[in-house]
């Protein structure tokens, strides 16, 4: 570490007027794209690389990772306003978000989520600045049979997330690996319950439509429901912002989630093929397990929204590791920031670091710079945000619908999948009355490719011998590791139960 | 007071994305003839920031430089590119409605995922190749005296069926590579299908979960340069200009080209000055500076075919993508 270097590579970065306007403009467009189901950080990032050739390579990448940190962050602002999270990385943050923004809290919930994202960025950027060699080296060593254990111990979050009844959750995230199986194989390209003609199903149901129509578009419909039944409130937005940053009262509460989210989002975002999306999850699994008071997530209690939102920003930095010191890019942005790399004649990889390194440094200094200007512009928004609650519903429900719709066409392009959509609010809307679950689904519709691919492929490379897979200390820790959260939630959730019977629910 | 804040910002807001939806109604004017008259929508079967969409993107800037207006690139994506393709095929025929085509248009009818061929288009020009590659884990190879294309396809019968080589997606290009590989040296090795890319049976092979890839230079070029893997040859007709030192299978004395393609189409009946006038735009825009100076920061190669080479291509390379196929058992 030549922190010479590093310190004259921040002062390059942070004082160059043209890479700090691009960062705050990325940032800017970054939370807005975020906020809009449908409209994700990978697609914003996609759209702006051909603005960015005509640029340097530090204030085009600038551009870009203000985007993907800010997206990350206002995937959770949906999530929290209006039940639809933004970004697939933010389908945690509902959990605790949204009962918080019907208790009247929106403000509160929308400024952790900011703080949180920041400090989770900040860890991620500190772990890529200085242990890269080290979990590169970690990565390195994840093949097939680790994804598929690093898969099952994902699923095993599922108890943890499932709300009152484990049956119901359970039931939840069957149905979500059932719904996996639709469409060609991963492995041999076989259809699975569709004909050849029914190209919209191909790759199966696309992830984005099922996500905002299972959420949003749900949520549209049981709100229309109690309009027209009259039991819809008009939530006044009675709640004062003083600050635009939590209380001390308020951090001194959520660090322990921040800092555990941090870390686990900056060590699964690491892993190439595992991103934000899971890192959530686990986190929030992870915080709730360790909480004293359990049976407070989920009623809306800051502790879950900074456990979540720590997480996905943790992922910026984690991805970015294999990206620069392996060439091989963590999520779907890295992998277009990889090609935004190769455009400006630098191959990231393990030469990177040898003949590149003040590039190197100049990018753990935009990726410092990004984060901040996700803060700056958080602050500057949480207001605004914050007034989208007190909108008269009539009003509401018919823009995030068209929104929705809107979204679920635009990943694809694709009329089909606007069906999907729709059908799935129909679900989730039977699915909430009937008070199942639905982030189980998710998780399941997250990880079952992840399993099943790797499981097939792993066999294929052991000759069908599972025993194989003790041979990876890897692959042992995490299986370990989820047979004990799975022991553990099951009586956690036997204690959560027999004191929602009597507790009062305040805040932890 | 601060309503009257949020209002002046959102009319500002407001002036300025009406200034930009009216500056992007810019810059369609001019071009010779009556055609084009407006931007053309260039449909791409693949998402955006992948390796089509980037060659894509800088190909039509250069053609909207000849043609004298914006081409919009639309990523219509899914079915493993079959939306895309079928998009193409389907659009009106009045010239602003064109497309780019790829390898894998030759194995959907093949796979019987789709009817279309490429005889459903009316090609314009070939754009690019990627050759494929024989590239394996550099500590397996040291191990076991594996130095070139001939120690290690000896290797391979000597061990059959032994030998795991990665090749992205099932029925994808570097996969069906490694069928031709295996039908052209009669040697038996077992393919891993890679569904989420390249990227991770590099990385893969790499680590030595598998011994090696099949896919281009320019994708495992990180690792070839770090020193973990090694490739023992190109299935190119010469070598790659990024890769001066990494022989072709052909110096080798095996006769093995295979490379996946990309190129222009528009769909059939479209009026033949209007298709006479793209052609022309093509030509010049692979000749144009900034294009090929993208191409090889990106380390895609640009091979160049008029209509009528390319149309003679492709129904060469049905046949050897069918062949192919068929040693894979696909």
């Amino acid at each position: 570490m030549d922190f010479g270097l590093l310190f004259d590579s921040y002062f390059a970065v942070w004082l160059n007027p043209q890479v700090l306007f691009m960062t705050l403009l990325g940032a800017c467009g970054g939370v807005l794209l975020g906020a809009i189901p449908g409209m994700t950080a990978t697609m914003g990032v996609a759209l702006l690389i051909p603005f960015s050739f005509g640029m340097d390579l530090i204030p085009s990448i600038g551009l870009l990772l203000g985007i993907y940190c800010g997206g990350m962050y206002g995937g959770s602002i949906s999530a929290i306003l209006i039940h639809a999270p933004g970004t697939p990385s933010a389908a945690a943050t509902l959990l605790d978000g949204y009962p918080m923004s019907q208790k009247g809290e929106a403000g509160r919930a929308l400024s952790v989520a900011m703080f949180s994202s920041f400090c989770g960025g900040v860890i991620g950027a500190l772990v890529m600045t200085f242990l890269s060699p080290l979990v590169a080296d970690m990565a390195m060593n994840f093949g097939p049979g680790e994804m598929f254990m690093l898969a099952v111990f994902g699923l095993s979050v599922i108890i943890a997330i499932s709300g009152k009844s484990i049956v119901k959750g359970l039931i939840s995230a069957f149905f979500g690996m059932a719904l996996c199986t639709v469409g060609l194989d991963p492995t041999n390209g076989i259809p699975r319950f569709i004909s050849y003609k029914q190209t919209g199903l191909l790759d199966g149901f696309q992830f984005i439509p099922t996500l905002i129509g299972l959420f949003a578009v749900a949520e549209v419909i049981s709100g229309v429901e109690r309009i027209i039944s009259g039991e819809e409130k008009q939530e006044k937005s009675s709640e004062k912002i003083k600050k635009v940053l939590p209380d001390l009262s308020t951090i001194k509460k959520i660090w322990p989630n921040i800092l555990s989210g941090g870390l686990i989002g900056t060590f699964i975002g690491a892993i190439p093929g595992a991103g934000g999306d899971i890192a959530v999850f686990v986190s929030y699994g992870a915080s709730k397990s360790a909480s004293k008071h359990p049976e407070l997530y989920g009623t809306g209690i800051p502790n879950g929204v900074a456990a979540t939102e720590s997480a996905n920003n943790g992922c910026s930095g984690g991805a970015m590791i294999p990206l620069l010191s392996l060439g091989v890019p963590g999520d779907s942005v890295t992998a277009i920031l990889l090609g935004a790399f190769i455009m400006k004649g630098i191959t990231p990889g393990p030469m990177m670091y040898i003949s590149e390194l003040p590039t190197v440094y100049k990018v753990f200094a935009a990726l410092m710079l990004a984060n901040l200007c996700m803060l700056i512009v958080g602050c500057c928004g949480v207001r605004f945000f914050a007034k989208i609650v007190s909108v008269e519903k009539k009003l509401l429900y018919p823009i995030i619908l068209v929104i929705s719709l809107l979204g679920a066409y635009s990943i694809n392009k694709n009329v089909f999948d606007v069906g999907v959509c729709v059908a799935f609010g129909v679900i989730g809307w039977l699915m909430n009355k009937y008070e199942f679950p639905l982030s189980p689904i998710l998780l399941a519709l997250i990880l079952g490719p992840m399993c099943e691919k790797n499981f097939v492929r792993f066999m294929n490379i052991q000759q069908g011998n599972f025993m194989a897979i003790f041979q990876s200390p890897i692959a042992v820790v995490f299986m370990a590791i989820a047979v004990a959260v799975i022991i553990f939630s099951v009586f956690n959730q036997r204690k959560i139960n027999k004191r929602m019977a009597g507790a009062s629910a305040s805040d932890e | 007071m601060r309503s009257k804040t949020a209002k002046k910002v959102l009319s500002a807001v407001v002036t300025v994305a009406m200034l930009a939806g009216l500056m992007c109604g810019c810059g369609s004017s001019g071009g010779s003839g009556s055609y084009p008259e407006k931007g053309i929508s260039v449909i791409c079967p693949w998402a955006a920031g992948g390796g089509t969409d980037a060659c894509l993107r800088a190909f039509c800037e250069a053609m909207g430089k000849d043609l004298g207006v914006t081409l919009t690139v639309d990523n219509q994506t899914g079915g493993g590119g079959i939306l895309g393709h079928q998009a193409i095929a389907d659009a009106e025929p009045d010239g602003y409605t064109i497309g780019m085509i790829t390898f894998e248009l030759a194995t959907y009818e093949k796979l019987g995922t789709s009817e279309l061929t490429w005889e459903d288009y009316d090609p314009l020009c070939r754009v690019n190749t990627d050759a494929a590659t024989v590239t394996v884990n550099a500590e397996w190879a040291a191990a076991n005296n594996i130095t070139d294309l001939a120690s290690y396809i000896d290797y391979c019968k000597a061990h059959p069926g032994e030998v795991q080589m990665g090749g992205s997606s099932n029925a994808s290009v570097w996969h069906i590579a490694g069928g031709y590989l295996m039908q052209e040296t009669g040697i038996d090795i077992q393919m891993i299908t890679y569904q989420e890319g390249a990227a991770t049976a590099v990385q893969n092979a790499a680590s030595g979960f598998i011994q090696g890839v099949t896919v281009s230079l320019a994708e495992a070029r990180s690792f070839i340069e770090s020193g973990h893997l090694i490739c023992l040859g190109v299935m190119d007709e010469e070598r790659n200009a990024s890769f001066p030192d990494v022989p072709t299978c052909k110096e080798q004395g095996y006769d093995i080209t295979y490379f996946t393609q990309r190129g222009m189409a528009i769909p059939k009946n479209v009026d033949p000055e209007i298709k006479a006038r793209l052609e022309e735009a093509c030509a010049a825009a692979a000749e144009d500076p900034d294009f090929i100076e993208f191409m090889n920061n990106n380390g895609q190669t640009i091979s160049y075919m008029n209509s009528e080479d390319y149309t003679a291509f492709l129904q060469q390379s049905a046949a050897d993508v069918a062949s192919a196929m068929d040693a894979l058992g696909l």
